[in-house]
């Protein structure tokens, strides 16, 4: 027994990375040919040099007013921006995005902003992935009881609109950003869960699946080591798509002033906190606005690149 | 078996979201209630928890009421009961006669506010009902004012008419629809595309873009009101007064209202506005100084500052129009002044307002007080108080001095006392007054005699709209009721002021009162009995006659807890509680 299972264990790693290798490189491939997938993969690696350099690119700290700063600067709420490249008196101080509410420079908390959305898109979907996957694997790998008290609890999940359970999870939690991310990781388990359990159930009917079973593989390694791995594509793509949406619901919580907490600089609750003067100081709902667009198309754009270059069906087509 | 189990787990999830459910609504409709309630409100709620929730020994009821005459036993006066009002009598069909347990100089100005305007006692009898009024109570109430409720849409607008045996001069418009949004942008959006002719709390960056504007006009509402930054002293650090001082000294007042408040607004030198006498006598607040504070907080045992929180509610009021954001330039400057940390905590308004007023706040918290009526005792003696918890434990220097001063009718004979008054607030600090914040109300440019009342109420009957025969109103938000004597929402007054009249209102666009149903008020010599000659010929909106026994039955439906007549929409009768008293004392 003991020896028979230790010739699972060493043959698996390489089975799987000669076989995983090849699949990968193949869908980057596919990936590289897609003109916007290769744009939203730009726009990605900007924000995210953006909100790695933060700090070395914006002029001011994101949660300082001008009047505070050194030296302090007299100037108004939420005046326009002055960009000296464009015209603006060179004696005034260069505000490439204006002036907020508080009298903070909107580029700086702009720069900061994109820190905390894709931090909140990548660790609210990988919470969510995680407990997802796990359930689901557990729902269609063992089926019957566990199938239907997991299941039925995601049905019972899915039935909600997923802002309106997000904002009523953090009404219990109270506000504030991790209990935000709390909230909108619950809201999107369902989703993985649900695709998990779908591809474990096709692939569980497998050959090779029976094959590690007849070697006498236990079902622990059966479903880590030859499910999981064979059912992750639809995740994959899910996951990015998944991203966009949680960054869209963490703003509209901000922006309902239960995510992020001032003086957090977080596009939603910039957009949130400056509604009123859309017509007055367009440029303080402007940027936030923008800049969550252009975060969401750009993982919308990636998720769609992945599925198609990860579809089977339309890997001979192209 | 698996069929069973899986009908069982249903049945549980199903039980599970019922619960859920209803538990949720009954967290909801409590601050609802509250909601309704404002500021002046939850002096109601902590007088009386009786009827808020099943206190062991119900409160008994003092008055007897005969028709023509609502009184309580003259020795109670002395006893256990706290109210004002002895008697309410009708003497003959035009005089009234009000006897005070205490002399009271602002009688008239109390007479005059919104919640105690006059019903018809027939009328008020036939809408009593068992727990709440019908909604004809509650949504069209009979008064005598120039305007009638025609039709209340929810959620819509409300339309009114005018009253064609009104027995002043007719109003201007012959309709009146009120409307509501709680946006300025989409107030001033409306007003723009010229759907409505005025709008209410103008936003503060549009009222350039107004006066920019030659087809629109802004008036601007004299700032009858309060913003301050409240500290409950029962909890650390804020039981020390050196750290209230250091705060006090250690916020920049002047950039505050530099930046946030719109054009009309003053830092607060007191508490209350220099507007109303003897406001602003006694030392001005501390000025701002950044070293003194520091050492002030050192010297209390804080040299490296500390950690506090600083609540707020997110809802916009003439004083205190950009809520976020001078909640975060406060924080700011706690941080970049005295290094203290405060974490930002947004509440629900109802449950904020509950909170602070019964001082369970562990931190600072934004709130602000309208004038309700122009009286000193309106702002200092509801505020400072000793039964007021809101910050905590009040001082006995100046709770003394104000139940003198409250009793003084000659401003220039109290003066002294509010000096006092004034100078030990300001030593003791419960709290730091920050701005009287103007606000303004705009109109197009063709309606004639624009008006923005310091007290928020604007009579419309007195605007003409251009040779439109239409007026349409935009303010914050709907009606609550527009059963007014058990309302104390400033945007349910506004809408009753256009059908209802009081003995006596104020005058338009000011705070001075002026005789309405009464031809006049006259006090004894010690201010304890006022006289009132009612004005013959005024008949109510179903027609009946206005005579003396209306006001002593209107009286006897706010004041008398066990009359039938007593019955409102919330039962929390607030400023009939606030500003009169209940006829009731303890049970034992």
């Amino acid at each position: 027994m003991t020896a028979e299972s230790t010739t699972i264990a060493t043959l698996d790693p390489e089975a799987i990375a000669s076989k995983s290798t090849g699949m990968w490189q193949l869908t980057l491939r596919r990936l590289i040919r897609r003109r916007s997938a290769m744009a939203g993969l730009a726009i990605l690696s900007i924000l995210v040099l953006i909100a790695v350099f933060a700090p070395a690119l914006s002029p001011y700290d994101p949660t300082i007013s001008m009047l505070d700063a050194d030296p302090p600067q007299k100037i108004k709420a939420r005046t326009a921006p002055c960009i000296h490249l464009f015209g603006c008196p060179a004696d005034q101080p260069q505000h490439i995005a204006g002036i907020d509410g508080n009298i903070r420079d909107q580029f700086s908390r702009l720069l900061f902003g994109a820190r905390l959305s894709l931090m909140v898109g990548f660790s609210t979907v990988t919470f969510a992935i995680i407990i997802g996957t796990i359930l689901g694997a557990l729902a269609g790998y063992f089926g019957g009881w566990w199938d239907n008290t997991i299941m039925r609890f995601m049905d019972v999940l899915l039935a909600f609109p997923s802002l309106l359970l997000a904002i009523a999870i953090v009404t219990v939690l109270g506000p504030g950003l991790i209990n935000a991310l709390l909230a909108i990781g619950i809201v999107s388990i369902p989703a993985y869960a649900r695709v998990m359990r779908a591809s474990v159930l096709t692939v569980r009917e497998m050959e090779f699946v029976a094959a590690t079973r007849a070697l006498g593989g236990n079902n622990m390694q059966i479903l880590f080591l030859r499910i999981l791995p064979n059912a992750l594509t639809p995740l994959i793509v899910q996951g990015t798509l998944g991203i966009a949406s949680a960054i869209l619901d963490a703003a509209a919580l901000s922006f309902l002033g239960l995510g992020a907490q001032p003086p957090t600089p977080e596009w939603g609750s910039m957009l949130g906190a400056e509604r009123n003067q859309v017509f007055t100081a367009p440029h303080l709902v402007f940027y936030p606005g923008f800049m969550i667009m252009l975060t969401v198309l750009s993982f919308n754009l990636i998720g769609d690149g992945l599925r198609d270059a990860l579809d089977p069906r339309l890997a001979h087509s192209s | 078996m698996k069929r069973n189990l899986f009908s069982l787990l249903s049945l549980l999830v199903l039980a599970s979201l019922v619960l859920a459910a209803c538990g949720s609504a009954e967290a909801t409709t409590a601050p609802e209630m509250t909601e309704a309630a404002t500021e002046a409100a939850t002096e109601a709620a902590t007088e009386a928890p009786a009827e808020a929730t099943p206190a062991p020994i119900p409160d008994v009821s003092l008055a007897t009421f005969d028709g023509s005459t609502l009184s309580v036993p003259a020795e109670e006066c002395n006893g256990d009961y706290i109210g004002l009002i002895q008697s309410v009598a009708a003497v003959d069909a035009s005089t009234v006669v009000f006897t005070l347990c205490r002399p009271d100089p602002a009688f008239l100005s109390k007479v005059a506010f919104s919640p105690f305007a006059i019903y018809p006692s027939e009328w008020l009898e036939a809408t009593a009902g068992d727990t709440t009024r019908t909604s004809e109570g509650l949504e069209a109430p009979v008064g005598t004012g120039p305007y009638m409720v025609s039709e209340w849409a929810r959620g819509e607008s409300v339309t009114f008419v005018a009253n064609p045996d009104y027995w002043g001069e007719q109003p201007a418009a012959s309709t009146l629809v009120m409307r509501w949004s709680s946006e300025s942008a989409a107030r001033l959006l409306e007003l723009q595309s010229g759907t409505v002719d005025g709008i209410d709390n103008l936003g503060p960056e549009d009222f350039a873009v107004v006066e920019a504007d030659s087809s629109l006009q802004v008036v601007n509402r004299p700032a009858l009101n309060t913003f301050y930054i409240g500290m409950t002293n029962t909890f650390a650090p804020f039981d020390n007064q050196q750290v209230r001082q250091a705060i006090a000294m250690g916020i920049d007042r002047q950039r505050i209202v530099d930046t946030f408040y719109p054009a009309g607004s003053e830092v607060a030198s007191h508490f209350t506005p220099c507007a109303i006498p003897n406001a602003c006598v006694g030392d001005a607040w501390y000025d701002f100084d950044v070293d003194a504070a520091k050492a002030k907080l050192a010297e209390a045992g804080f040299p490296d500052g500390f950690a506090t929180k600083l609540y707020y509610r997110d809802v916009v009021r003439g004083y205190l129009p950009q809520v976020s954001n001078v909640a975060q330039d406060i924080q700011a400057q706690l941080k970049a002044n005295l290094n203290i940390d405060a974490e930002i905590v947004v509440m629900e308004s109802g449950a904020f307002i509950e909170a602070s007023s019964a001082g369970s706040l562990d931190g600072m918290y934004l709130l602000g007080w309208g004038a309700d009526y122009p009286h000193i005792t309106n702002f200092l003696d509801y505020h400072f108080g000793a039964s007021n918890p809101q910050f905590g434990v009040q001082s006995p220097t100046y709770t003394d001095l104000l139940i003198q001063g409250a009793q003084i009718a000659d401003p220039a004979e109290a003066e002294s006392i509010y000096v006092e008054a004034n100078n030990a607030i300001k030593e003791y600090v419960p709290m730091i007054p920050v701005a009287h914040g103007g606000s303004g109300t705009a109109y197009r440019a063709d309606v004639t005699n624009p008006q923005a009342s310091p007290l928020t109420n604007e009579q419309f009957a007195f605007s003409a709209p251009g040779d439109r025969d239409t007026f349409v109103w935009m303010q914050n938000a709907e009606p609550i009721s527009m059963f007014c004597a058990d309302e104390s929402d400033g945007e349910s007054l506004r809408a009753c002021d256009q059908v209802m009249e009081n003995l006596y209102g104020y005058e338009v666009n000011g705070t001075a009162t002026e005789p309405i149903l009464a031809e006049s008020c006259d006090p004894n010599e010690d201010l304890t009995v006022w006289t009132c000659t009612l004005r013959q010929g005024v008949k109510f909106h179903d027609g009946s006659d206005f005579d003396a026994t209306d006001v002593v039955a209107t009286f006897n439906m706010g004041l008398n807890i066990e009359s039938p007549t007593h019955v409102g929409n919330s039962n929390i009768w607030s400023y009939y509680d606030y500003l009169w008293g209940l006829m009731k004392k303890p049970g034992s």
